[in-house]
């Protein structure tokens, strides 16, 4: 590819390789602050090309691929192209991902411990991560929390915070604007804007933490809070995880590990500031 | 009635975890996980001895340690289960 970038996230490395020069010299000013991966072999390879021989200066439009891709990928205008690398990077870990069992959460770290936060897209889980981190919370990840098979930590993969419409004013609020990324306007998700998280997080990227509570949060009307059992925990994180299967044996240990030593709560919160109090308040409560 | 035995499969091929309201088998030859509720745990437990029983003799084992109801519609429920753990490849008809 013309254009090449390394980066080095949490325990993984991604090699991007790019047609055009813009989307990776945008990831290059985001991820500014990143440790360089040491050595030359990345675990993982995305690739930006022209969705057809002339895309590249026509109307230009790209494909992502790499290791693994997905057929019917639908490919994106250049102008989202900061978009497509960060999606790039989420589906190789996601479908190739096997050092730890890969759950779609957010978590947080304070004191040692792991507050982790699951939930469909648009429960609120990315957001309240990011403003947790702006909060006295080390930001460990928005997107993926990797569990290890051995000892049980969560360990962080704290790329960019994706940031999708009202999120958008609320975290920029809270957040100096050289740590926001472009407004990307009228994505297939809405507008999308990145949040780098705070130098701490980033530079603890290799640090796990023992997963003290698990959350179920979920933008709502009303606050409101409730127990989860476990055979729901349990079934949740399986449809949370995008390895469970992949991993066999190890996989199945480390979750029935997690699901019985970690409590968890429901919560619905009507705001961000609702939500944080109530995570703070059952944060407090933790023997 | 059936005559049809059932063995259960050998103790090493299940890893099993208690849940606070159900339990989890997983299940190494197909990397299968399984969430069963009562009785199913209670029906493998009383097989575990690797005996070949018929839903008869299951049912009578259980009805030692439960109050089961009346022994037709019990014994009706065990062998449903014991047809549905069979397809799982949990048992194994003998």
């Amino acid at each position: 590819m013309r254009h090449q970038l390394t980066l080095g996230i949490g325990p993984a490395t991604f090699r991007i390789g790019s047609a055009w020069r813009q989307p990776l010299d945008q990831l290059a000013r985001l991820y500014a602050d990143y440790p360089q991966p040491s050595g030359t072999i990345a675990d993982f390879t995305v690739r930006l090309q022209p969705a057809g021989f002339t895309r590249r200066w026509l109307r230009p439009s790209i494909f992502i691929t790499g290791d693994h891709g997905l057929a019917d990928a639908a490919p994106m205008s250049l102008a989202h192209g900061l978009l497509a690398a960060e999606m790039g990077m989420n589906l190789q870990m996601a479908l190739g991902w096997r050092r730890h069992l890969l759950l779609h959460a957010s978590s947080v770290e304070r004191d040692g411990r792991a507050l982790v936060m699951t939930g469909e897209s648009g429960s609120g889980k990315s957001t309240l991560a990011a403003q947790l981190g702006e909060r006295g919370w080390r930001l460990m990840g928005d997107e993926f929390a990797l569990l290890d098979l051995d000892t049980g930590m969560i360990f962080p993969f704290p790329r960019l915070v994706s940031l999708k419409n009202r999120a958008i004013d609320v975290i920029a609020g809270e957040a100096p604007p050289e740590r926001m990324g472009p407004l990307l306007a009228g994505t297939a998700k809405g507008d999308i804007r990145h949040l780098v998280p705070r130098a701490d997080a980033i530079a603890a990227m290799g640090q796990g933490a023992r997963p003290a509570m698990l959350i179920f949060p979920r933008f709502g009307p009303e606050a409101e809070l409730r127990a989860v059992g476990q055979g729901e925990v349990f079934m949740r994180l399986t449809q949370a995880s995008t390895n469970y299967v992949a991993l066999g044996e190890p996989g199945f240990a480390a979750l029935t590990r997690f699901v019985t030593s970690v409590p968890a709560r429901a919560i619905d919160f009507p705001s961000g500031d609702a939500a944080i109090a109530m995570v703070e308040q059952l944060w407090d409560q933790l023997p | 009635m059936t005559t049809q035995r059932y063995r259960r499969e050998d103790a090493d091929a299940t890893v099993a975890c208690a849940l606070e309201d159900m339990a989890l088998l997983y299940h190494r030859p197909s990397g299968q996980t399984h969430m069963v509720i009562s009785p199913v745990p209670e029906l493998l437990d009383q097989m575990g001895d690797g005996a070949a029983l018929t839903p008869q003799e299951l049912h009578d084992r259980m009805a030692q340690l439960y109050d089961l109801g009346p022994r037709e519609e019990a014994l009706a429920q065990v062998e449903a289960h014991l047809a549905e753990l069979a397809a799982l490849g949990l048992v194994r008809r003998a």
